[in-house]
């Protein structure tokens, strides 16, 4: 495992990175960044990943897929800052902590409801909830946390 | 983990799992939960040492302030 100054620049390279861009940066991109071999880059990334394991990687691959409360794969929950929709949220729990990486911007998540397909809508700034759309929106969490789950991480 | 126009729309739900019922959130509840300290600094340079590791701690609060204290909850195995 990687010495943790150096897990915390690349996590740093790869939030910031699709904060920025909507895209988590490849390993390759980052490595001179970081002053690695592209090889000692991907090293890096796999041990973030497995510190950073509410995040994963496309199976078989060393592309990141998900990296909360962002995902670089879009989902249903697609997310709005400033008038621009480039990001997507790793689900819909994750969706409301995305406020916390734009500080001072209103957040606007948007995605279909998984029963009908009509539109949830959900704005928050810093934190607090600035407008829900339907008032009756809940969270729901189809397999427990953990041990309790039965099953692989399922969204 | 999704987000409903309500609890009937997440029952009608063709995945819905049955033994779910307790899986249900209220919006503010989750905004709490996933708005801990440590989800406040995750553009800080040391989030990854200095603040990840304190998540689970920050989480299981939240969750036993608002009732959420089973297993399907708190991750932990169901009683035998």
């Amino acid at each position: 495992m990687a010495e943790p100054h150096l897990l915390d620049r690349m996590f740093t390279a790869l939030m910031h990175g699709i904060v920025e861009t909507g895209r988590a940066p490849h390993y390759a991109e980052l490595a001179p960044r970081l002053g690695l071999t592209v090889e000692d880059s991907r090293r890096l990334l796999l041990d973030v990943m497995q510190t950073y394991p509410i995040g994963w990687l496309h199976p078989e691959t060393d592309y990141v897929a998900s990296f909360p409360p962002l995902n670089n794969l879009p989902t249903q929950y697609r997310v709005t800052v400033r008038g621009e929709q480039k990001w997507f949220a790793q689900c819909g729990f994750e969706a409301t902590s995305v406020t916390w990486l734009f500080p001072g911007a209103t957040v606007r998540i948007e995605a279909p409801c998984l029963d009908c397909g009509e539109p949830i809508r959900i704005e928050m700034r810093d934190g607090r909830l600035m407008a829900v759309d339907p008032p009756g929106i809940v969270g729901h969490l189809n397999y427990g946390f953990g041990p309790s789950r039965g099953r692989p991480p399922y969204l | 983990m999704n987000l409903f126009r309500s609890e009937e729309h997440a029952r009608r739900w063709s995945q819905f799992n049955p033994a779910s019922e307790e899986g249900f959130i209220a919006l503010p509840d989750l905004v709490a939960f996933f708005g801990t300290e440590t989800r406040q600094h995750m553009l800080d340079a040391d989030y990854l040492s200095a603040w990840y590791p304190k998540r689970g701690a920050e989480r299981r609060a939240v969750l036993e302030r608002i009732g959420k204290t089973s297993p399907f909850w708190l991750g932990t195995p169901a009683p035998a």
